[in-house]
C-alpha cells in the first residue's frame, strides 16, 4: 500500500509539473468504475495536453481498456468527472457520438473497417458529413484517403478504390490509422496496439508522423505492450496496475526495466533456456520440398526443442503452422508429421475458447476430441486429467467451475495450454500465443514452454514479437512463403531475424498462386455470368419452340408475372445485404395484395392507412430483430404466419378486385418495348441507385461489420429500420403488382416467392454473409426462375417437376459458386 | 429474495424450466376457466405433441451446430415419408419392416444430401435444405400420383394412436427419445463435440475436432427423425396429403427455441424441446377451443414465436452480461458484439 501511496504522490507531482505547460484537451478526474465487487478503475486521473503523447502501459486487467472506453464514451464510470479544455461535462450527456464530435478518435486493436467497402468508402463512414447524395461524392473521399495515407505512411501503395478485404492486415491497420488521423477537427487520437501488425519501417513512419502531428498540437494516447516503442514515442507515461495509476511521469524518468517492474513483471530477459539435448533420431515433423528449397536441406523438428517461426507478417508462418496441424493435399509433400499435434491459438476469442463452457470443459475437450464419438464422458475423469495439467501451469483448480470468459487473458491462455497438455500430443503448435498477454504472464509462459519442451515434446512457435524468438532453440525465418534462413542457439538475435526477414526468396511461391487465382477468377466470372447465360438459354429454348414468344405481346405475357418475383427479390436482396434472410417476404407481398384488392378497393382511405400500417409493422420487425439481437430467419418465419393470418382474416377465399388506377399502372404500353421489360429494368435501376447512394454504402457496411459501424457512430437500430423499410416498399410494390396483374388477390399468391427470392438473390451473386448487392444478376436470376414453369410447359414436362428444377438449379449454381469461391474471403 | 436469485441462477442453466412452467400455467388456467380440461384431454395434447417433439429433437441437433443452421427440409421429408410409407406398406403389417426401412433410408438419403451440400460444398444450411425441400416437393407430387389407396397398416396405426392404460404409445416413444437424446448430449463425447462445434467452429477445428462429421451427423439425425415421424404421422391421420408436413416447419423451430436451446448454437436441451412442443400444441388447441378462425390462430402462433424469441434474446444478453464486468478491464477477450451501448 505504501508503495502505491508513494506512486500516487509521484504522479500528482508529475501532473503539477506538466499541467501548466500546455492547455489540456481532455481531463478525467477520479475515475472509478466498479463491476460488482471488482474495481476496474479506482480513482484514476488522466489529463491529456495538446501536443502530448501519453504512453499508456499496464498488464492485462490493469484497467487500460476500461479507462479508454470511458474516455471514448463507450462506457460510463461509477464515479469521476470529465472535462474538455476546462469545461466540465456531465457523463449522462457523454457518449460515443459526443466523443467524436469533440474530436476524439480511437484506433482499436481489432480493426474496425468494413472489408466489403473500398478504402475511400471506409473514409466516408468515419466522416459522413461532407457527402451529398449526388453522383461523384466518392471522388472527395478518394482524394482524402489518398492524402491521408501518404501523410502517415509515405510510399505505401494502397489503392483508395481497393476493397479493404483484399488488403493485407498491415495495410488495413495503416488505413485505419490514416483514417483516424485524417478526421477533420480531431484533437486526440487513441492508438490501441497500433503497431501489432506493422513491420519496423511502417512502425517508424507512424512514430515519425505522431511526432510531427504532436508538434502541431494534436494529442495522442499510445497503448502498446512494446515498451521500447513507448519509450521512443511518448512524452509522458502512465502505468496502470490493478485499476490504479502505479506511476505517471515524464519519459526521461522511465526505462524499460522500471516500467516492467511497475507493471508487476520481473525484468529478467526472456533468454533462459539451455540448449536442448535433443535426440536427433526422434523426428516429429519433417519439412522439405519447395518450402525449404532456399536452405538447400530439409528441416527435422525433433522432440524436446522449441522451434520459432519468424518473418514479416503473412510470409507463410501461419500457413506452415496450419499445414503441420492438418496437412492438406497441396502441402502434404512439403510437410510430413509423424505424431499427433495440438494447437494453441493466440486469438483466444475467435480461435480458442468455447464461451458457453466452464474452464474445465474448455480444458477437457482437448482429450475428448481425440476419443471415439460414442464413448462416454465422466466429469470426474475429466477433472482428474485436467487437474494434472493445471497444477503444472499454476492454474487454480478452484476456477474450474467458472465460465471461461470470466478469466483474464493470461489465465485463458493457461487454460488453452492445459487443453493441449491433456490432449497429450508430442507436438504443440503455438500461434502467437502471448498476444494481448501482459509481461509478467509472458515470463511465466516462456518458463512453462521450456518445461514442456524438456518433457519431451516439440513446440513450434509462430510469433509476431521478435524478442520472443530468443526463447527458441531454433528459428526458421520466412520470406515470400518459404523458409529463407535457419538460425540456432547464439545466432538467434533480433537483428539477425529482421535481416533475414527481408531476404527475397529465389523464386517466390507467389507465381503459382497467381495462376491459381487467375483460374479461379475465370471460374468466378463464369459463375457470375450464370444467371444471364441461363436466362438467355431459357429464352432461346422457348423462342425456338414457339417463335411467337419473341413478339412484344409474347414477351409481356411471359415476363409480366415475373415482375412480382423481381420486386420480391429486390426486397430480399436488401435483407440479405444485411446478412439476414426474410422468410416472410412472400407472405407480406400476399398480404399487401389482399389489402389492395379488398380494403383499398372498397375504402381507399382506410386501405391506404392499412398499407402504411403494414409497412410500419414490417419495418418494425427489422427494429425488433436488431434491438433484441435475435435471428431474423426465425422472426420472419414467425411473421409470415402473422401476415398469412391477417390475410385469411380479411379474405378467407381468393377474390377482391384491383383498383382501376393500380391496373393502369401496370398496363400501359410504349409499343416498341414490352412494358414488363421496362418495369423490370426500372426496378434494377432503382436498386442500383439506392446501392450507390451513401445510404447504400452504410447499409452494406452494416451487412459486413456492424461493430465497426457502431464505433463510427452509426445507429444500428435506425439502419435496421431503414433496411426493412426499403425491403418493405419493394415487397409492397410486389403485392400491388400481384393484384394488378391477377386483377384479384389471394393470400397464398406470394408464398412461393419467399424461397424463390432467396434463390434468385444467391444466383445473382449476393453473399449470404451480407454486404453485397448485385441488382442486375439477382433480377436476371429472378426472371429465369419464374420462367421455369413456362419452360417446362414448352418442353411438355409435367409441372410437378417445377419445384425440383428450381431446386436443382439452385444447388447447381451454389455448387459452382462454392467450387470457384475465394476461400480467403470466406474465412 | 435469496431463493429467487438461486432459482434464477438455476434457471439460467436449466432453461427448459420456462417451457415447463408455461405448460403448467396454461393448463391450470384452462382447467379453471373451462371445465372441459381433464387429464385425458391433456393426454390427447401430449399425443399430438409427441409428433412435434420427434421432429423438434432432430431440428435441435441442427440448430445446435451453430451459425444459424436450420433444417428447412423437415416439412418436405415428413410429407414424402408419409407417401412413401403408403407406397411401401400398402396397409399390410407384413410390409411394415420394408416401410420402416424405406423411411430410414429416405431420412439417411436426404440427410446425406443436406450434409454434402452444407459440409462438403459449404452452402449455407438454410439455402441447402431449402433446395433439398424443392426437390423433395416434386418427389412428393410424383408419389402422390402413384398412390393406389389410403390404407394404413393396423400395427402402425396402433403404434401411432394407441394407448396403454390411457398413456399414448407415441408419448412413450417421444419421452424415450428425449431421454436418449439427453443422455447423448450430456454423457457422450459426441454431445460435447456437438456443443463445441456450435460454440466456436474455428476453436473446435483447432482443438482437433473434425467438424464435418459432427455437423453431418446432426443433419442426418434430423432427416431420419423427420422421416420416421412422417411414417407415424401418416399412420395417425390415416393416410397422407400434400403439405401435411408444412406446420412442422415453424413449429419445430419454435419448439427448439422455446425449449431453451440457443438459436446461435452450442447448447441444447431435449427436455425443453419436449415441454415446448406440449406448450405449442396446448396453445393451438386452446385457440381451437375458443373458436378462433384459422387466420387468427396463425397470427397468434406467429406472435408467440416472435415474443418468445424477443424474450430469449434478452435472456441470452443478460446471461452474457456478467462476463463483461468480471473481465471488463481486459479487452482482448470481449466478444465483439457484446459491447455496452
Amino acid at each position: 500500500m505504501s508503495q502505491l501511496a508513494v506512486a500516487e504522490q509521484d504522479s500528482a507531482a508529475a501532473m503539477a509539473r506538466l499541467a501548466p505547460i500546455r492547455q489540456s484537451v481532455i481531463t478525467l478526474t477520479g475515475i472509478t468504475k466498479s463491476f460488482g465487487p471488482t474495481l476496474a478503475n479506482a480513482g484514476i486521473d488522466l489529463s491529456v495536453a495538446a501536443g502530448g503523447v501519453i504512453g499508456l502501459v499496464g498488464g492485462n486487467g490493469a484497467g487500460k481498456s476500461t479507462l479508454m472506453r470511458i474516455l471514448c464514451g463507450a462506457m460510463w464510470p461509477t464515479l469521476g468527472s470529465i472535462s474538455f479544455a476546462g469545461e466540465e461535462l456531465d457523463f449522462t450527456d457523454y457518449g460515443t457520438g459526443e466523443a467524436q464530435r469533440r474530436g476524439i478518435r480511437m484506433v482499436h486493436q481489432e480493426l474496425s473497417l468494413c472489408a466489403n467497402l473500398s478504402v475511400a468508402e471506409n473514409f466516408f463512414l468515419e466522416t459522413p458529413g461532407d457527402a451529398a447524395s449526388r453522383p461523384g461524392w466518392r471522388a472527395l473521399y478518394r482524394a482524402r484517403a489518398r492524402e491521408a495515407l501518404d501523410a502517415v505512411f509515405p510510399g505505401n501503395a494502397i489503392d483508395a478504390d481497393a476493397e479493404v478485404g483484399h488488403l493485407s492486415i498491415a495495410e488495413r491497420q495503416m488505413v485505419e490509422i490514416a483514417r483516424a488521423a485524417a478526421t477533420p477537427g480531431v484533437k486526440l487520437i487513441v492508438l490501441d496496439e497500433p503497431t501489432s501488425s506493422l513491420d519496423l519501417d511502417r512502425s517508424k513512419q507512424l512514430r515519425a508522423f505522431i511526432r510531427e502531428r504532436a508538434q502541431a498540437g494534436l494529442a495522442f494516447i499510445f497503448i502498446s505492450h512494446k515498451l521500447q516503442e513507448i519509450i521512443d514515442i511518448a512524452t509522458e507515461i502512465v502505468v496502470l496496475r490493478n485499476g490504479r495509476t502505479a506511476w505517471q511521469g515524464h519519459v526521461a524518468d522511465a526505462s524499460i526495466g522500471k516500467l516492467v517492474q511497475l507493471m508487476g513483471g520481473d525484468a529478467n530477459p526472456v533468454h533462459q533456456h539451455a540448449v536442448a539435448a535433443a535426440s536427433a533420431q526422434d523426428v516429429l515433423v519433417r519439412l522439405s520440398g519447395a518450402l525449404t528449397a532456399d536452405l538447400g536441406h530439409d528441416i527435422n523438428i525433433v522432440r524436446g526443442e522449441i522451434v520459432g517461426l519468424a518473418g514479416l507478417e503473412g510470409s507463410g508462418q501461419k500457413e506452415l503452422l496450419h499445414a503441420i496441424f492438418r496437412p492438406d493435399r497441396k502441402q502434404s509433400a512439403a510437410v510430413t508429421r509423424h505424431a499427433q499435434a495440438s494447437f494453441i491459438a493466440g486469438d483466444r476469442q475467435k480461435e480458442g475458447v468455447f464461451p458457453l463452457w466452464s474452464v474445465l470443459g474448455n480444458i477437457s475437450i482437448g482429450a475428448l476430441a481425440r476419443r471415439p464419438a460414442l464413448s462416454l464422458v465422466s466429469d470426474r475423469a475429466n477433472r482428474d486429467t485436467a487437474a494434472g495439467a493445471a497444477s503444472k501451469l499454476r492454474l487454480d483448480e478452484r476456477r474450474f467451475g467458472s465460465n471461461i470468459t470470466e478469466l483474464s487473458g493470461g489465465n485463458q491462455q493457461k487454460a488453452l495450454v492445459a487443453r493441449a497438455l491433456v490432449a497429450d500430443t508430442p507436438i504443440i503448435l503455438l500461434d502467437d500465443p502471448t498476444r494481448g498477454v501482459d509481461i509478467a504472464t509472458k515470463q511465466d509462459f516462456y518458463r512453462l514452454c521450456n518445461e514442456i519442451a524438456r518433457g519431451g515434446r516439440a513446440l513450434v512457435w509462430q510469433t509476431t514479437e521478435d524478442a520472443e524468438l530468443l526463447a527458441c532453440d531454433r528459428v526458421l525465418v520466412f520470406a515470400g512463403g518459404r523458409i529463407v534462413r535457419e538460425l540456432s542457439g547464439a545466432a538467434i538475435t533480433e537483428s539477425a531475424v529482421v535481416g533475414a526477414s527481408f531476404t527475397q526468396p529465389a523464386d517466390g511461391l507467389a507465381g503459382a498462386g497467381h495462376k491459381d487465382a487467375a483460374a479461379a477468377g475465370l471460374g468466378r466470372k463464369l459463375v457470375n455470368a450464370a444467371p444471364f447465360i441461363s436466362l438467355a438459354a431459357v429464352l432461346a429454348v422457348m423462342i425456338s419452340a414457339n417463335p411467337a414468344v419473341a413478339s412484344i405481346f409474347g414477351l409481356d405475357l411471359l415476363l409480366m408475372p415475373a415482375l412480382s418475383l423481381v420486386l420480391v427479390t429486390a426486397a430480399q436482396m436488401f435483407i440479405v445485404g444485411g446478412s439476414e434472410i426474410d422468410l416472410g417476404v412472400g407472405a407480406f407481398a400476399g398480404l399487401v395484395s389482399v389489402l389492395s384488392a379488398t380494403l383499398l378497393y372498397d375504402q381507399p382511405w382506410l386501405g391506404a392507412l392499412a398499407l402504411v400500417a403494414a409497412l410500419a409493422a414490417y419495418a418494425g420487425l427489422g427494429g425488433v430483430v436488431q434491438a433484441r439481437k435475435i435471428p431474423a430467419i426465425v422472426v420472419t418465419l414467425g411473421a409470415s404466419f402473422i401476415w398469412v393470418g391477417l390475410g385469411y382474416a380479411l379474405q378467407p377465399t381468393p377474390g377482391g378486385a384491383s383498383p382501376e388506377w393500380l391496373s393502369a399502372l401496370f398496363s400501359w404500353s410504349l409499343g416498341m418495348v414490352p412494358t414488363s421489360v421496362i418495369l423490370i429494368a426500372a426496378v434494377a435501376l432503382i436498386v442500383f441507385i439506392i446501392d450507390r447512394l451513401p445510404l447504400g454504402v452504410v447499409l452494406r457496411g452494416f451487412g459486413n461489420n456492424p461493430v465497426a459501424m457502431i464505433r463510427s457512430g452509426w445507429s444500428p437500430t435506425r439502419y435496421a429500420l431503414v433496411r426493412y423499410l426499403i425491403a418493405g416498399l419493394f415487397a409492397g410494390a410486389a403485392g400491388l403488382s400481384l393484384t394488378a396483374i391477377n386483377t384479384a388477390s389471394d393470400i397464398n399468391s406470394g408464398n412461393s416467392f419467399t424461397l424463390l427470392s432467396v434463390a434468385a438473390v444467391v444466383m445473382g451473386g449476393c453473399s449470404l454473409l451480407g454486404g453485397v448487392i448485385s441488382p442486375v444478376g439477382a433480377i436476371a436470376g429472378a426472371v429465369t426462375l419464374s420462367l421455369i414453369g413456362a419452360l417446362l410447359g414448352t418442353l411438355s414436362v409435367s409441372s410437378d417437376f417445377n419445384a425440383a428444377t428450381q431446386g436443382l438449379i439452385l444447388i447447381a449454381l451454389l455448387t459452382l459458386r462454392s467450387l470457384t469461391a475465394d476461400r480467403r474471403s470466406e474465412q | 429474495m435469496n431463493a429467487l436469485t438461486a432459482f434464477s441462477l438455476w434457471a439460467q442453466r436449466n432453461r427448459w424450466i420456462w417451457a415447463a412452467i408455461g405448460v403448467l400455467l396454461l393448463w391450470l388456467v384452462l382447467s379453471i376457466v373451462t371445465n372441459r380440461f381433464s387429464l385425458s384431454s391433456l393426454s390427447g395434447i401430449i399425443l399430438s405433441a409427441s409428433f412435434l417433439t420427434i421432429v423438434g429433437i432432430g431440428q435441435m441437433f441442427v440448430v445446435t451446430t451453430g451459425r444459424g443452421n436450420i433444417d428447412l427440409s423437415v416439412a418436405s421429408v415428413i410429407t414424402l415419408s408419409a407417401f412413401v410409407a403408403l407406397l411401401t406398406i400398402k396397409g399390410q403389417d407384413a410390409n411394415l419392416a420394408i416401410g420402416v426401412a424405406a423411411a430410414i433410408l429416405l431420412g439417411l438419403a436426404v440427410g446425406a444430401l443436406n450434409s454434402l451440400l452444407v459440409v462438403g460444398l459449404g452452402i449455407p444450411a438454410i439455402i441447402a435444405t431449402l433446395a433439398t425441400g424443392y426437390v423433395l416437393a416434386t418427389a412428393t407430387l410424383l408419389s402422390n400420383r402413384a398412390i393406389s389407396g389410403f390404407t394404413v397398416s393396423p400395427a402402425l396405426k396402433y403404434l401411432a394412436s394407441g394407448r396403454i392404460s390411457g398413456v399414448p404409445i407415441m408419448a412413450v416413444i417421444a419421452i424415450l427419445g428425449v431421454a436418449a437424446t439427453s443422455f447423448v448430449l450430456r454423457y457422450t463425447v459426441f454431445g460435447q463435440l456437438l456443443s463445441a462445434v456450435g460454440q466456436n467452429r474455428t476453436a473446435a477445428r483447432l482443438a482437433a475436432i473434425r467438424n464435418g462429421p459432427v455437423i453431418a451427423s446432426a443433419f442426418i439425425i434430423s432427416s431420419v427423425l423427420a422421416s420416421l415421424d412422417g411414417l407415424l404421422l401418416g399412420a395417425y391421420i390415416g393416410g397422407a396429403f400434400l403439405e401435411m408436413g408444412q406446420p412442422y416447419l415453424l413449429q419445430s423451430i419454435a419448439a427448439v427455441v422455446l425449449g431453451g436451446t440457443l438459436i446461435f448454437g452450442g447448447a441444447a436441451t431435449a427436455v425443453g424441446t419436449l415441454f415446448a412442443s406440449i406448450l405449442l400444441i396446448l396453445i393451438v388447441t386452446t385457440m381451437q377451443i375458443i373458436g378462433l378462425p384459422p387466420g387468427a390462430q396463425d397470427i397468434v402462433q406467429g406472435i408467440v414465436v416472435i415474443f418468445v424469441l424477443a424474450l430469449a434474446g434478452r435472456q441470452a444478453m443478460t446471461r452474457r452480461a456478467p462476463i463483461e464486468p468480471a473481465r471488463g478491464a481486459d479487452d482482448d477477450a470481449l466478444p465483439a458484439g457484446d459491447r455496452p451501448a
